[in-house]
């Protein structure tokens, strides 16, 4: 699904983001990628939305090899993966609900295909009822979830969550770690980009560790290493 | 489609939701245009006069006081038959004194003195109009080529004083208005630049998550491009709405100033209005989608 072959990412000639990165993430797996802050997990996830290109190396997600794509292309390759931000990222001036259908909108879906997707994602992420209130209105734990929810619209088959519990209290947190469970039991691939060690700890699925911009380790049923 | 529906729907979201930066940007669009136009037709008016005063213009020969009438029509056939020359009008030493007695008529002093002179002190002249104002000089130099005894005089150095100082006039004019037009536009063009970019500052998160779910290059670009066409309508219709009754308010002290001089700027503008304000109108709105084009490929990369 994901295959990172030999990445390094520098921004000036001394200091390397990542260095010589290599990985390989199968569909349908569930892979967190822990480290401090400034080890180069962030930097990998915008590799993967294409918001960022790599120095050397290749990235390939699916058929899609990122490190060619043209920015033409880059819209094409946002819809195939779901994204969620520690800071949610919600318009505050639409409706829950008006925020999961412009993910839509703006990628031209039908009216049709809008009122059929977008209640039975809210249905997902338990938001059904809650679908007219603004970010406001609800708490932090339920704004992921339409944040998550709007991830979901495009059936993406792999979900990037960078740091999705950081501004949660550690109920919402392992709420939302249950539906990314949830959502990675119906098959899609997801990378939890995160420093909670708790969370990681009772996941007791594969871990990457990063340091310095380089992979640590790899655990097929990991811990909390550094 | 449904595409151009989402972005015009889009695009007059962001035109209601930033009300008073668009009344902002509408009105020094209005400013801009309003200026252009009043400098136009102050151009118009500067030109009309000094055609009017061109056509005024002519060259006068003064002849000897006792030249033979045979010898005056053959140098007024002679100088008739040169190039660049319009008409050639005769005008005798009684014609002389009476168009000087009617213009003088309301000085009694110098009624007096003519009167005291007791005969007539004027010259027979020959009143020369070039066909071209701009070939008075080549007129000038072949009128001093000419070689009769009835010729008393010809000095002709007030007559290149004033066609210099005119032409002068005409070129700063032209120059001066260029230049001010050329400040509008760059300035136009700065403030809808800074316009949009505030526009696509205010929008930023939403930007930002038009790029995170998937919206393509254009659908993020265009709405601001239809802003920028919708305020360039508004601005266009509104300065044509202000700019009639304002012609119509200045036309008459216009008259009464230039009295004897046909400039209507009115008419100029009514009979010129595809490519008054259809010229400006385009010329707008490309100012607006450079402006836009710039504003977004700086401020909303995809």
């Amino acid at each position: 699904m994901i295959n990172i072959a030999g990445v390094s990412k520098s921004y000036t000639k001394k200091i390397k983001v990542l260095n010589d990165i290599n990985l390989e993430i199968k569909p349908g797996e569930f892979v967190s990628i822990v480290g401090q802050s400034g080890a180069g997990k962030t930097t990998l996830v915008r590799l993967l939305t294409g918001e960022e290109r790599a120095t050397s190396g290749r990235v390939m997600v699916g058929d899609w090899d990122i490190t060619k794509l043209s920015r033409r292309e880059i819209p094409y390759l946002r819809r195939q993966i779901g994204v969620i931000f520690q800071d949610f990222k919600l318009l505050p001036k639409k409706t829950l609900s008006e925020n999961v259908a412009f993910a839509l909108e703006v990628s031209g879906g039908t009216g049709a295909r809008i009122a059929k997707i977008v209640p039975s994602v809210l249905k997902i992420v338990g938001l059904e009822d809650k679908r007219q209130r603004y970010p406001h209105e609800v708490s932090g734990g339920e704004q992921q979830r339409a944040a998550i929810a709007r991830a979901l619209v495009h059936q993406p088959k792999i979900l990037l969550a960078d740091e999705p519990t950081g501004n949660l209290d550690a109920i919402n947190a392992n709420e939302i770690i249950d539906l990314l469970l949830r959502i990675n039991k119906f098959g899609t691939t997801v990378v939890l980009v995160t420093h909670n060690k708790e969370i990681v700890n009772r996941l007791n699925k594969r871990v990457i560790s990063m340091d310095h911009g380089v992979i640590t380790s790899d655990q097929e049923r990991g811990k909390y290493l550094l | 489609m449904l595409f151009l529906y989402r972005v015009i729907k889009f695009s007059l979201q962001d035109i209601v939701r930033n009300f008073w930066l668009s009344v902002m940007t509408v009105t020094i669009l209005l400013l801009a245009l309003f200026s252009i136009n009043t400098l136009l037709a102050a151009r118009l008016i500067g030109t009309s006069a000094i055609a009017a005063v061109k056509d005024k213009m002519n060259i006068s020969l003064y002849l000897t006081a006792d030249a033979p009438d045979n010898q005056i029509m053959d140098l007024k056939n002679q100088i008739a038959a040169l190039p660049n020359i319009k008409t050639v009008d005769y005008i005798s030493k009684q014609d002389a004194l009476a168009a000087f007695r009617d213009k003088y008529k309301n000085n009694q002093a110098v009624l007096s003195s003519l009167q005291e002179l007791g005969r007539n002190p004027l010259s027979p002249s020959l009143m020369i109009t070039p066909s071209d104002f701009d070939q008075s000089n080549a007129v000038i130099d072949s009128l001093q080529a000419i070689d009769s005894p009835i010729i008393e005089s010809r000095d002709f150095s007030d007559n290149s004083l004033i066609l210099n100082k005119i032409s002068d006039i005409t070129n700063k004019v032209n120059e001066i208005g260029l230049f001010i037009i050329a400040i509008f536009i760059l300035t136009s063009l700065l403030v809808v630049y800074n316009t949009i970019r505030v526009a696509i500052y205010t929008h930023r998160q939403e930007i930002e998550v038009m790029r995170l779910v998937g919206a393509s290059n254009q659908f993020i670009y265009l709405p601001y491009l239809i802003s920028a066409f919708i305020y360039t309508l508004f601005s266009s219709i509104i300065i044509i709405a202000l700019f009639y009754p304002f012609l119509s308010l200045i036309q008459p002290y216009l008259d009464s100033f230039f009295a004897g001089y046909d400039i209507n700027i009115l008419s100029y503008f009514v009979s010129h209005f595809a490519l008054i304000f259809g010229g400006e109108f385009l010329a707008v709105l490309i100012i607006n989608f450079l402006a836009s084009w710039f504003a977004v490929r700086r401020y909303a990369r995809v």
